[in-house]
């Protein structure tokens, strides 16, 4: 099977036929989409449908068993997730990874590709250059944190953060290394509602920058309001693509996952 | 001079080694989080290698051992450091590449008890478990010094050459390398998701700590002028391990306290006790207990140390990174909002 919506062509991202198992639990059973570049994506399905997991593999954080993906034109099957990270791809994770023994904005300084204050010889040998640099992410760190609201938080040690926050501080960690792809697990889960529209607008203003946005999401507000394309997965398969008003007439996709959700009146 | 001022520089001497031997431990366990339980294996090495290469050629000397260069200090030293550091990047290839922690923790230490027979039991390498000893003593035929002097000189050298390893050590944790070791202490999936080589900089901290390792063990040999498999039982890793564990673990004042507490006063100044009579050796396994006992208490009570890691926080956050002239320019651009 494969993605009929979105060409090739148009796909930042994207997989066909993707297979993972845990010890016989069949996590991912053939997932197969396209990501349209410079857009936003909404990824749904139900609990333990394999988005995270898929997510995972997208990342390089883990290997399929079967199947392959590709970041823009390059083939990116099985690399390590810092080769990925390097062609420009970054995700955020469900549960929030903050380097906790880090205060907020040494997590975003991390965040920048070959630092020359990364190498020995230039620690020593080039200070002018590794101080420059310095400057130059500094400033670039504390407007990021300014535009997302964690200016005045910059030197609290990032495992004190808030859960909100620390949704925050991955998003803006991410956005530092200045992504051409970024995969959002859950970024609004367990967000309170005026943080979840702030989060929605930020995510908008990366698609205006030209980022393109994958995001996994449960609430189909959000995913109505600022998602172009949706994808959705269900036991590890795509069971359908295209825009979220199309789905709704899907059966099959109603009967999966939309329809408990309708039912509920979660959509206004 | 008084016996008891030439104990007193011999724990001057061993303060100091230790804090060195500290700092290497600190940037691999504190600042990268790698477990080298291995670590006392990469001090042996360069005491081995410094001894060996400062001897004369070892026919007629009655021992036996490679090398043999007449090296003079501190040439000798710097090669025990620098093959410490060689092994290492051997030690990482093996071990470090894909393993879990616990498991580079169990190979580590393996690979050390394997190093320790090959050094007890191979009588060609450094002379078996006999050791090197008459090792030639550094400057004092150059300063005339008697065996005395050469203590209050050496110990006083060591404490030297610490503060300027320390210079270097800072210089290295305050940069962004220091800070991308941290990262992915605290976590190496999000340093990788980062775009961060995480195998190539655990190998850079490996050599960086190996090298003071090496640094540290050459020191030894040159203070005793004897090192043999007795002076560094696979077990006295853990006394380093306790050192920046007492100290404050990514916190060089820190180690320097753990290393007063604990190997000066735990390791070194007891042995200097007259032995309770009757009971030979009592005294030395009586500071053994209380090292482990110390180590208990401070993980139960105060994990972070007696001198905590300080947050790096921004201003010093960016000095840090540089350290270097045009720091004031730096603060100007970070200080406006
Ligand atoms: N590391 C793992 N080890 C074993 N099983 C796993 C692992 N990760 C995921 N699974 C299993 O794979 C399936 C898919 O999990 P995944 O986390 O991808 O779901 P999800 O769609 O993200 O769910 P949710 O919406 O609850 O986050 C689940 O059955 C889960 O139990
Ligand atoms: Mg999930």
């Amino acid at each position: 099977m494969s993605d009929q919506s979105v060409s090739r062509a148009d796909s930042a991202l994207g997989c066909q036929d993707l297979t993972k198992s845990f010890l016989g639990v069949r996590a991912v059973n053939g997932a197969t989409f396209e990501v349209p570049r410079g857009q936003i994506t909404a990824l749904i399905g139900p609990n333990g449908a394999g988005k995270t997991t898929v997510v995972n593999i997208l990342s390089g954080l883990m290997k399929s068993d079967g199947g392959t993906m590709h970041l823009e034109s390059t083939e990116t099957t099985n690399w390590e997730s810092e080769k990925i990270a390097r062609l420009g791809l970054m995700r955020t994770f469900q549960l929030s990874r903050e380097l906790g023994g880090l205060t907020v904005l040494e997590n975003l300084l991390v965040a920048p590709h070959d630092q020359p204050g990364e190498k020995l010889f230039n620690i020593f040998f080039r200070p002018g250059r590794v101080t420059k640099a310095e400057k130059a992410h500094v400033e670039r760190a504390l407007e990021v944190l300014r535009t997302y609201g964690l200016y005045e938080l910059r030197d609290s040690r990032a495992s004190d953060l808030s859960g909100g926050q620390k949704k925050l501080l991955e998003i803006s960690r991410a956005v530092m290394a200045g992504p051409k792809v970024l995969l959002l697990d859950e970024p609004m889960a367990g967000v309170n509602p005026a943080l979840i529209e702030r989060i929605g607008g930020y995510i908008l203003d990366l698609k205006a920058q030209g980022v393109t946005v994958l995001m996994v999401e449960h609430n189909l507000n959000v995913v109505e309001k600022i998602c172009d394309h949706v994808i959705v997965l269900a036991e590890g398969r795509t069971l359908a693509t295209g825009r979220l008003s199309d789905l709704r007439e899907n059966k099959e996709v109603v009967s999966a996952y939309l329809g408990e959700v309708i039912d509920a009146g979660a959509i206004s | 001079m008084s016996a008891f001022w030439l104990y007193v520089f011999t724990l001057i001497f061993f303060l100091f080694d230790y804090f060195i031997l500290a700092m290497g431990l600190n940037i691999q366990y504190g600042e990268t989080g790698i477990l080298n339980f291995a670590y006392i294996g990469f001090v042996a090495i360069g005491a081995y290698m410094t001894g060996a290469v400062s001897m004369p050629n070892s026919v007629g000397t009655g021992q036996h051992y490679i090398l043999g260069l007449n090296m003079p200090f501190p040439f000798n030293l710097l090669v025990g450091g620098l093959s410490a550091m060689v092994v290492s990047v051997l030690v990482a290839f093996i071990a470090l590449r894909r393993l879990r922690t616990d498991y580079l923790a169990m190979v580590l230490i393996s690979l050390s008890l394997v190093f320790y027979d090959i050094c007890n039991n191979y009588v060609p390498l450094f002379n078996g478990a006999d050791g090197l000893y008459n090792v030639p003593s550094p400057l004092a035929g150059v300063l005339h010094l008697t065996t005395n002097s050469f203590t209050v000189v050496f110990a006083l050298l060591t404490g030297v050459i610490s503060l300027i390893m320390w210079w270097i050590m800072s210089r290295i944790t305050r940069s962004p390398l220091g800070r991308t070791l941290r990262a992915i202490r605290d976590d190496d999936g999000v340093a990788a998701a980062l775009g961060k080589s995480v195998f190539r900089y655990k190998l850079t901290s490996m050599m960086i700590g190996s090298f003071f390792a090496g640094i540290g063990g050459g020191l030894i040999i040159q203070f005793n002028t004897s090192f043999n498999p007795s002076a560094w039982l696979p077990g006295e890793t853990f006394v380093v391990f306790a050192v920046i564990i007492v100290g404050g673990v990514s916190n060089n004042i820190g180690l320097l306290v753990g290393s007063l507490l604990v190997e000066t006063m735990l390791v070194h100044l007891v042995a200097f006790l007259p032995a309770i009579p009757g009971h030979p050796g009592l005294i030395l396994n009586i500071a053994a207990m209380m090292i482990g006992a110390l180590l208990m208490v401070m993980l139960w009570f105060r994990p972070q140390g007696i001198v905590p890691e300080k947050l790096r926080r921004s201003p010093a956050a960016v000095a840090a990174a540089t350290t270097s002239t045009d720091y004031a320019g730096i603060d100007e651009g970070v200080s406006h909002e």
